[in-house]
């Protein structure tokens, strides 16, 4: 059963919120292992099976990155560092070398926060292009789109991916800076 | 079905508690107290006392009265190096991987102290309901990595305990909370116990308590408050005294503190060290601030995790001992903007919150359920020292993930496997957990085999790994090395000793209660030889008492509790005559003496008539 399959949903990117956690809860009443303490081990175990499986579907489908990357793990694709433009790489090592001085702690705090704001800025702009996409998916699918468009539209997350990976890293980096 | 308790192991007190009714209660022990202290005495004679018995004898022998046991769960030697300085324990040499404590020449690990402390809680809960108790929920703190929660349920297992769910203190703590008041919204639990501090932030819907994120600091309590007190005395008196007078300082200034939480100055007195001062609460908080500041950083984080701002949450609630400080309550009020909730007795609500849980693994009640997380990521060490993340902190649990792994050399039957909790990027930053071996692979070319092994975080948030040979489809055996912990083997033995070790605990019992009557025989006795029917006894009557009397004294020496009763027994029915003998002339003269009594009470007959 995949994680589109544990929610009764279609393999789509546009999920409603409320309903998917209306849905988590009903099921987590359903599977939990906490009613199934007196129950057979045959009963504990399957309990406590479903109840992972919808916890890692429900972790999962709830975030708009985790959502996508998991369809193309369904779809067969994977993220493809090499797709990513050279301009951009060009920038990331930029933003690394400021990052470095951050580690060292030769950065004032004014160049810290500029680089912040910058990190932070790059992180929604993804967040946004994913979110296009994401319609975009869907309307293909609900459009009975040829499988040529939808396999690019595919290729076009996995670019954004490779490239959002770096920002989700540099994030990182200076979280674990302080 | 026997009933399920709930129990909150703590730092500095334990509690046992249950659901009558649909109400919970925690359980006294026979002295009458709720709070257990997590306290250990040995005596030489290998006698256990545990709890305020034990909290007793803290300062006159403080090597071999254990306590705040719990930070050493699930540790090794280097993790706690810094705290040995204050702690008048000794450290047995094998100590790099588990703490073994020397105690009279034997070695203690922290799950064998701890359950110690559990069996008297099983013990008491069982004295007071009268039955058998054979199963479970014992909490943790939020922040407790996998070693420290399997370090927890060996401890209830050597103890006779089945644990059947470890819950985490601020999620039970909402339990015992939101079962009173039926809320619904954002609520965040601040936990600042004795030794341990988390924050969880839960949503409440329709009976589901879900956490969204939880953070924290698994060395970060009031032991640290008394702990800087301490230095605090150190640094004025000049130089480090003994460590023998540590635990009578750690008393002194903890009693200071705990009425600084009321009164705006308090006195810390070091009798055996002459050594007096005054502390303002003012002084106090300047002391503390920097401790009370560490719980704010978990704090921030676990907002931060749950996508929330501070002024999102509905509700605060606080939890531990160490919230009745009013500046932690300050504190805590200015980050999130609300009075924080304090109804329920901090030292109380999360063994109450315990025994909802066990109740509703009972199947008593089916309306209210716990949806916890993993505080910490899990993942496993890839190419170059990197630990490459599989289950991120803050998931749901249970939670799985699943990864391929493969063979680098020809025939390879072997793969290693090494497991990690922690949110740092290199394998060195983050906790070594295990070291799973894959064995018995199939000899196949290189990269042929492949392995998929699921990681499992069960509901106790413990890992679980399993793993099969895809092209074979076999179960692959995995064998576990705990980094930190105790092996299954080993825990067995010590389940089996401690078999042992409770019954010859009854047995010195018995051996102590036969003496302790024979002593009263032996002084009944004495009295009635000194009885005039004594002497009116026949001789062989008279020479057989006291040859009965000389062969009980003889017993009492022995450890055979069965020879002191038969001796008791030989002298009852050896004394018998004598005693009806006093007993009959006792009753006689009693109601003489009542007769006399009466005559006197009678109103005085005037003779005087005149």
């Amino acid at each position: 059963m995949n994680y589109f399959e544990v929610f009764e949903l279609p393999r789509l990117l546009g999920i409603d919120m409320n309903a998917l956690e209306k849905k988590f809860h009903e099921l987590s009443r359903k599977y939990h292992p906490d009613y199934f303490s007196t129950g057979s081990i045959e009963e504990k175990q399957k309990a406590l099976e479903m109840t992972a499986l919808l916890n890692d579907a429900y972790r999962t489908l709830r975030n708009p990155v985790r959502r996508v990357e998991y369809l193309l793990s369904l779809e067969g694709f994977k993220p493809d560092g090499s797709k990513v433009p050279k301009s951009f790489l060009m920038e990331m090592f930029e933003i690394n070398e400021q990052m470095e001085e951050v580690h060292s702690g030769s950065a004032s705090p004014e160049a810290v926060a500029a680089l912040r704001a910058d990190i932070e800025g790059r992180a929604a702009e993804f967040d946004s292009q994913i979110e296009d996409a994401s319609q975009e998916w869907d309307r293909l699918v609900k459009a009975g789109a040829p499988d040529v468009e939808l396999r690019s539209q595919l290729s076009r997350f996995t670019e954004i991916l490779s490239s959002s990976s770096y920002i989700r890293n540099l994030e990182r980096d200076l979280e674990d800076a302080g | 079905m026997s009933r399920i308790v709930g129990i909150d192991l703590g730092t500095t007190n334990s509690l046992v508690a249950i659901v009558e009714n649909g109400t919970p209660r925690v359980l006294p022990g026979q002295d009458g107290n709720k709070l257990v202290p997590s306290i250990i005495h040995f005596e030489e004679s290998g006698d256990v006392l545990v709890g305020n018995t034990a909290k007793a004898r803290l300062v006159k022998n403080p090597r071999n009265t254990i306590f705040s046991i719990k930070r050493f769960m699930g540790k090794g030697l280097d993790d706690i190096r810094e705290d040995l300085a204050l702690l008048p324990f000794e450290i047995s040499s094998d100590s790099e991987h588990i703490i073994r404590l020397k105690i009279f020449g034997r070695d203690y690990t922290p799950p064998e102290l701890s359950a110690l402390i559990l069996r008297e809680l099983k013990r008491n809960a069982e004295a007071a309901l009268g039955e058998e108790i054979s199963e479970a929920v014992i909490t943790v703190p939020a922040y407790f990595n996998d070693a420290q929660r399997q370090a927890t349920k060996d401890a209830g297992r050597i103890a006779g305990l089945e644990v059947l769910r470890i819950v985490n203190e601020p999620t039970a703590a909402s339990l015992a909370y939101g079962m009173n008041q039926h809320q619904h919204g954002t609520i965040a639990v601040y936990d600042f116990g004795g030794g341990t501090f988390d924050i969880s932030i839960l949503k409440l819907s329709e009976g589901i308590f879900e956490v969204r994120s939880t953070s924290g600091d698994t060395h970060l309590g009031g032991d640290d408050i008394d702990e800087e007190l301490i230095r605090l005395v150190m640094r004025e008196m000049g130089g480090s005294p003994d460590p023998s007078v540590i635990p009578e300082l750690r008393k002194a200034v903890l009693l200071a503190k705990e009425s600084l939480s009321s009164q705006e100055f308090a006195e810390i007195v070091v009798e055996s060290l002459n050594f007096r001062r005054r502390l303002t609460r003012d002084e106090f908080n300047a002391i503390i601030a920097p401790i009370v500041e560490r719980t704010m950083v978990p704090c921030r984080q676990a907002l931060k995790d749950a996508g929330l701002k501070p002024e999102s949450i509905d509700e605060v609630v606080m939890v531990g001992g160490s919230t009745r400080i009013p500046l932690v309550r300050e504190k805590v009020q200015t980050l999130f903007g609300r009075v924080p909730h304090t109804e329920l007795n901090p030292d109380e609500v999360v063994a109450l919150g315990a025994a909802i849980q066990a109740d509703i693994l009972s199947g008593g009640q089916r309306e209210m359920l716990l949806l916890d997380v993993t505080p910490l990521s899990l993942g496993i060490e890839t190419m170059g020292g990197v630990m490459s993340k599989i289950i991120p902190r803050n998931s749901t649990i249970p939670a799985s993930a699943t990864e391929m792994f493969t063979t680098y050399v020809e025939g390879q039957t072997n793969v290693k496997i090494h497991v990690l909790q922690g949110e740092r990027e290199l394998v060195k930053d983050c906790r070594s957990l295990a070291q799973f071996d894959l064995k018995n692979i199939p000899p196949m070319p290189a990269g042929m085999p492949r392995i998929e092994v699921k990681f499992l975080i069960d509901a106790d948030g413990i890992l679980n790994v399993s793993a099969r040979e895809q092209r074979t489809s076999k179960f692959q055996s995995v064998e576990v090395k705990p980094t930190y912990g105790l092996t299954d083997e080993q825990v067995e033995s010590m389940l089996l000793a401690s078999f042992e070790f409770a019954e010859s605990d009854i047995e010195a019992r018995q051996v102590i209660e036969a003496r302790n009557e024979a002593e009263l025989v032996l002084a009944a006795t004495e009295k009635g030889v000194r009885n005039e029917h004594f002497r009116g006894l026949p001789a062989e009557e008279q020479t057989g008492i006291a040859a009965s009397v000389s062969r009980l004294q003889e017993v009492m020496k022995t450890d055979s509790h069965t020879d002191i009763r038969a001796a008791i027994e030989q002298l009852s029915a050896n004394t018998q005559n004598l005693a009806e003998l006093i007993m009959n002339s006792a009753i006689e003269k009693a109601l003489k003496d009542k007769r006399v009594r009466e005559i006197d009470n009678e109103p005085p007959t005037n003779l005087d008539k005149h």
